[in-house]
C-alpha cells in the first residue's frame, strides 16, 4: 500500500520514464517469463559461493527490477500489483539498493541466461537497469571515472593521444631491432591497409609486450596492417554501465575511423567486452551497417599458420596450460573453438578446464566488477568457483582471450595463492613463431617461457622505494626488483615512506594509496613539496583506481606512473624500466 | 571542412578538436560544483596543464549550478580554462540552467578581457545532455548573449567526434 503514498523522487520518475524507451521485445520477455524453478541459482558463482544468502540468486536480483516493469507496462501489475508482487521505486535510497544489486551482486556473466529453460536472459535486463541507473547519476565512482574517461578523452584508461602514439613508436622501435629490420615498423593510419588493428587501453598502459607480439606476427607474415592514431579503443564500457549511448558512440568513433583510413577488416585484439561490444553489439548501439569485415585476432593468428604464412614451434611453449573462456568471447558470442585450435597448434600440454566454452565460470572481473573496488570482497568471495577450477586443471599458465579476465584471475589467483602465470594467445603464438633465417638477428635466444620476465635492461643502478602496507605485496615487488637487479627498500606506511625517502634517495617509490594513517596520496604531495624529494619519480600502484582523482587533483606535478591493482610481472616492470628510462 | 557562421561581430566556428589541446583564448570545462577536475577532460586538463590550475581552483573553493570561474591554463595550449558548472544526469529544469550556464561562461570570460573561446558540446556524453539538445540551448544561449552587446569575437565549437560534428553542424543550416 506503501506504494501510492510518498512522493516520487526526481531520479525515480526519471529512470520509470527512461524504462518505458528500453523495453524491447527480448526485454520484455525476459521481464515477463520468469517461473521462478531456481535453475538460474546453481548457475551462478556468487550463489555457489554465498549459499545462505537468498540475494544473490538470480530470479531475486531479477525480481528487483521485474517489480518496476510490473508495477509500470504490464497489466497484471498495474491492476492487481499485490498479487504479482509489482512495486514501483521511490527514493533515493531505493535507487542506491538497486545499484548495490546490479553493479554489486552480478558481473553480467550470462551463466544463468544460458541455463534458464524460460530464456530469461537476466543479464540483459540487468545490463539495462544499470543504465536506467546510469542516466539518473546513480553508479559506483570507478564506473563514472572510467565512463568519463572513455566518453570524453576516447578510451576507458584515459591514455592520452601523445602516450598513446609514444608507446606505439616505443614497440616499433622495439619490433625493428628485434627483427634486425628497419623496416619492421607499426604503420600509424596507413590508407587501404588490408588490416586494422584495435587494441585495449590496458596494452598500452600496462601490457605493451601485446602489441610488440601482435606486431611481431602481422610482419612475419606479411601483412598490409596498421593501427589508427585516434578511435584505436576496441573496449567499451557502455556493455558494463549500460550506457546505450556510450555504447554507440565508442563503436562509431571506431568503425568510421577504419572507413576514413579505407581499412578493409578491422581486427580486435584479445578481449572478451571489446570483441563482443564492436562485432556484436556495437552496430545496433550506433545503428551503423558496418561496411567492413570484423574479427578477432585469435581468429586472425590461426589464418596466418593454416596458411603457413607464419611457421610456430609448439616445443617453445611446453609447460602445462589451460584455457579460461572469456563469458563474452564464448557464452555471447560463441568464440570458443577457435581459441583451443590455435591453442593446440602452439602449446604442447593443454589441459580443458571443467567446465568449459559456454558453461565456463566468469572470471569474477568481468562486468566493470575491476573497476568496483568497493566490491572487492564480494568479488574475491565469489572467485572460489574460478580457483577450484583453475587448480583442478594442474596447469601452470592459464591463457584467456580477454584482458579483463587477465585482471580478474591475476588477482584471485594471488588471492587464492596458486602460483599460476596469466597470459594470452598472442603471448605464445609470438613465443612459438619461427623467425625465418633471412630476418633472425644475432643476439641471445628470447626467453623459453612465455611468462618469464626477461632480464635484459637491468635495473641494477637504481635504488627503489616499495610502500604498500600489506606484506605480501610489498615482498612481491621487492624479490621482482631485486631479481632485476634493483635496490630495494621498503616501507608499510606513509611515515615509514617519507622518512626513508629522505634518508635514502630512492630513484623511483611505488606507492600504495590506501594505507592507515598518512595515505599515499598526502605521501605524493609531500614529496613533490619538498624540494629535497620532489625530483623523486613516482609511480602509484593501487587497487582503487577511483582514487585518482585523489593524486591528481593535487596542486603539485602528476606521478611520472599510475598503475592498478593487481599488476603482473611484466607490467610492472615494463612500466618501471619506462619511467627509469632503462633500456 | 570546419563550419562557419556570424552571428553579429561574432565568428562561429565548428571543429573536430580535442578542447584541451586547443590553441585559443580560452576554453570552456563543463565542471563539478566542488570544482574538483576529475577524470575525462579534467584529467587531460590536469596531466596537460600541471598543478597550477588546480592550485587557483583551490582558492575559488566552490560554485553552485550555473555559475562559472576563470582560471589559468597552466602549461595548455589556451591562456585561461573557464569553469562552468552545468546541470547534470537529467536533473529538473536542465534546459534551463544549461542556458544561464553557457551565458555565466561567457560573461566571466568576457568580464576577464577574453574575445576569443572554445566550448565542448556543454553538457552531453557523460552528463547526458542529448546532443540535439545541448546545439539548440547553446546556439540560442550565444545569440542572447551577443545580442545583448556581448563584446565575443569568435566562438568555437570543438566536437571530440564526428557524432558530436555531425550533430553541432545543425547550427550553421
Amino acid at each position: 500500500m506503501s506504494d501510492t503514498r510518498a512522493a516520487q523522487s526526481h531520479k525515480a520518475k526519471k529512470l520509470i520514464e527512461r524504462m518505458s524507451r528500453k523495453l524491447n521485445r527480448q526485454m520484455a520477455g525476459s521481464l515477463a517469463a520468469c517461473v521462478h524453478c531456481g535453475m538460474c541459482t546453481e548457475a551462478c558463482h556468487y550463489v555457489l559461493t554465498n549459499p545462505d544468502d537468498p540475494t544473490y540468486a538470480p530470479a531475486y536480483k531479477a525480481d528487483r527490477i521485474r517489480k518496476i516493469f510490473k508495477r509500470h507496462f504490464d497489466w497484471t501489475g498495474r491492476v492487481l500489483p499485490w498479487w504479482v508482487g509489482a512495486k514501483t521505486v521511490r527514493t533515493d535510497a531505493e535507487l542506491e539498493e538497486l545499484k548495490d544489486i546490479v553493479f554489486g551482486k552480478c558481473t553480467n556473466c550470462r551463466r544463468c541466461s544460458i541455463n534458464c529453460p524460460m530464456g530469461v536472459d537476466y543479464a540483459t535486463f540487468n545490463r539495462m537497469a544499470r543504465g536506467l541507473l546510469v542516466s539518473v547519476g546513480i553508479m559506483p565512482e570507478g564506473v563514472a571515472v572510467v565512463s568519463k574517461d572513455q566518453w570524453e578523452i576516447g578510451n576507458q584508461m584515459g591514455v592520452l593521444k601523445e602516450e598513446y602514439i609514444d608507446t606505439l613508436e616505443w614497440m616499433s622501435e622495439e619490433l625493428s631491432g628485434d627483427m634486425g629490420d628497419p623496416n619492421a615498423v607499426i604503420p600509424i593510419d596507413k590508407m587501404d591497409a588490408d588490416i586494422v588493428y584495435s587494441i585495449n587501453p590496458r596494452e598500452v598502459k600496462y601490457d605493451p609486450r601485446t602489441i610488440a607480439d601482435a606486431a611481431k606476427i602481422f610482419y612475419l607474415a606479411g601483412e598490409n596492417w596498421t593501427m589508427p592514431s585516434e578511435g584505436w579503443d576496441m573496449t567499451n564500457f557502455g556493455l558494463f554501465s549500460g550506457d546505450d549511448d556510450l555504447g554507440g558512440a565508442v563503436a562509431l568513433r571506431l568503425y568510421e575511423k577504419v572507413s576514413e583510413l579505407r581499412g578493409r577488416k578491422l581486427v580486435i585484439s584479445e578481449c572478451g567486452h571489446g570483441y563482443r561490444s564492436t562485432r556484436c553489439e556495437g552496430p545496433n548501439w550506433a545503428a551503423h551497417t558496418v561496411p567492413f569485415e570484423m574479427e578477432s585476432s585469435v581468429n586472425t593468428m590461426l589464418r596466418y599458420i593454416k596458411e603457413g604464412r607464419i611457421k610456430v614451434d609448439k616445443t617453445r611453449n611446453d609447460v602445462p596450460v589451460t584455457f579460461h573462456d572469456s563469458c563474452n568471447n564464448a557464452r555471447s558470442c560463441g568464440l570458443f573453438e577457435e581459441p583451443r585450435e590455435l591453442l593446440n597448434l602452439v602449446v604442447t600440454d593443454f589441459r580443458e578446464m571443467v567446465p568449459n566454452r559456454s558453461e565456463n565460470y566468469c572470471c569474477t572481473g568481468g562486468g566493470g566488477a575491476m573497476s568496483m573496488s568497493e566490491y572487492t570482497p564480494r568479488r574475491l568471495k565469489s572467485a572460489r568457483v574460478k580457483a577450484d577450477q583453475l587448480k583442478a586443471t594442474g596447469a601452470k599458465i592459464v591463457v584467456t582471450s580477454c584482458h579483463n579476465c587477465v585482471d580478474g584471475l591475476t588477482d584471485l589467483i594471488r588471492h587464492y595463492k596458486l602460483g599460476m602465470d596469466v597470459t594470452q594467445l598472442v603471448n605464445l603464438v609470438a613465443n612459438a613463431v619461427v623467425v625465418p633465417e633471412k630476418i633472425a638477428v644475432e643476439k641471445p635466444a628470447e626467453s623459453e617461457k612465455p611468462a618469464a620476465v626477461a632480464v635484459e635492461h637491468s635495473l641494477e643502478a637504481f635504488k627503489i622505494l616499495v610502500v604498500d602496507d600489506e606484506d605480501d605485496i610489498r615482498l612481491y615487488y621487492t624479490v621482482l626488483l631485486e631479481d632485476n637487479g634493483a635496490k630495494v627498500i621498503q616501507a608499510s606506511d606513509g611515515d615509514e615512506a617519507l622518512k626513508l625517502a629522505k634518508s635514502e634517495k630512492p630513484d623511483l617509490i611505488t606507492l600504495d594509496l590506501n594505507m592507515p594513517g598518512k595515505d599515499g596520496g598526502q605521501v605524493f604531495e609531500q614529496l613533490r613539496k619538498d624540494p629535497e624529494l620532489a625530483e623523486i619519480k613516482v609511480c602509484i600502484i593501487t587497487g582503487r583506481p577511483e582514487l585518482r582523482r585523489l593524486i591528481y587533483d593535487r596542486p603539485v606535478p602528476p606521478p611520472e606512473g599510475f598503475l592498478d591493482k593487481p599488476v603482473d610481472d611484466h607490467a610492472l616492470l615494463l612500466n618501471i624500466r619506462k619511467i627509469l628510462e632503462v633500456g | 571542412m570546419p563550419e562557419m557562421k556570424k552571428i553579429r561581430n561574432c565568428e562561429l566556428r565548428l571543429i573536430r578538436q580535442d578542447i584541451t589541446d586547443f590553441e585559443i583564448e580560452a576554453f570552456v570545462f563543463y565542471a563539478r560544483p566542488d570544482l574538483e577536475l576529475g577524470s575525462g577532460f579534467g584529467s587531460a586538463i590536469t596531466r596537460r596543464g600541471g598543478p597550477v590550475i588546480k592550485k587557483e581552483l583551490d582558492a575559488v573553493g566552490s560554485l553552485s549550478i550555473t555559475e562559472a570561474a576563470v582560471t589559468g591554463a597552466g602549461q595548455l595550449k589556451a591562456e585561461y580554462i573557464v569553469h562552468a558548472v552545468g546541470p547534470v544526469f537529467q536533473e529538473e529544469r536542465t534546459e534551463e540552467k544549461l542556458h544561464a550556464t553557457v551565458l555565466n561562461a561567457l560573461k566571466k570570460a568576457e568580464a576577464k578581457g577574453i574575445r576569443r573561446i572554445a566550448f565542448p558540446p556543454m553538457g552531453t556524453g557523460f552528463y547526458g545532455v542529448p546532443l540535439a539538445a545541448s546545439r539548440d540551448i547553446m546556439i540560442r544561449a550565444f545569440e542572447a548573449y551577443l545580442s545583448q552587446g556581448g563584446k565575443m569575437e569568435e566562438i568555437v565549437i570543438c566536437a571530440n567526434d564526428l557524432r558530436e560534428y555531425r550533430a553541432f553542424q545543425g547550427m550553421f543550416h
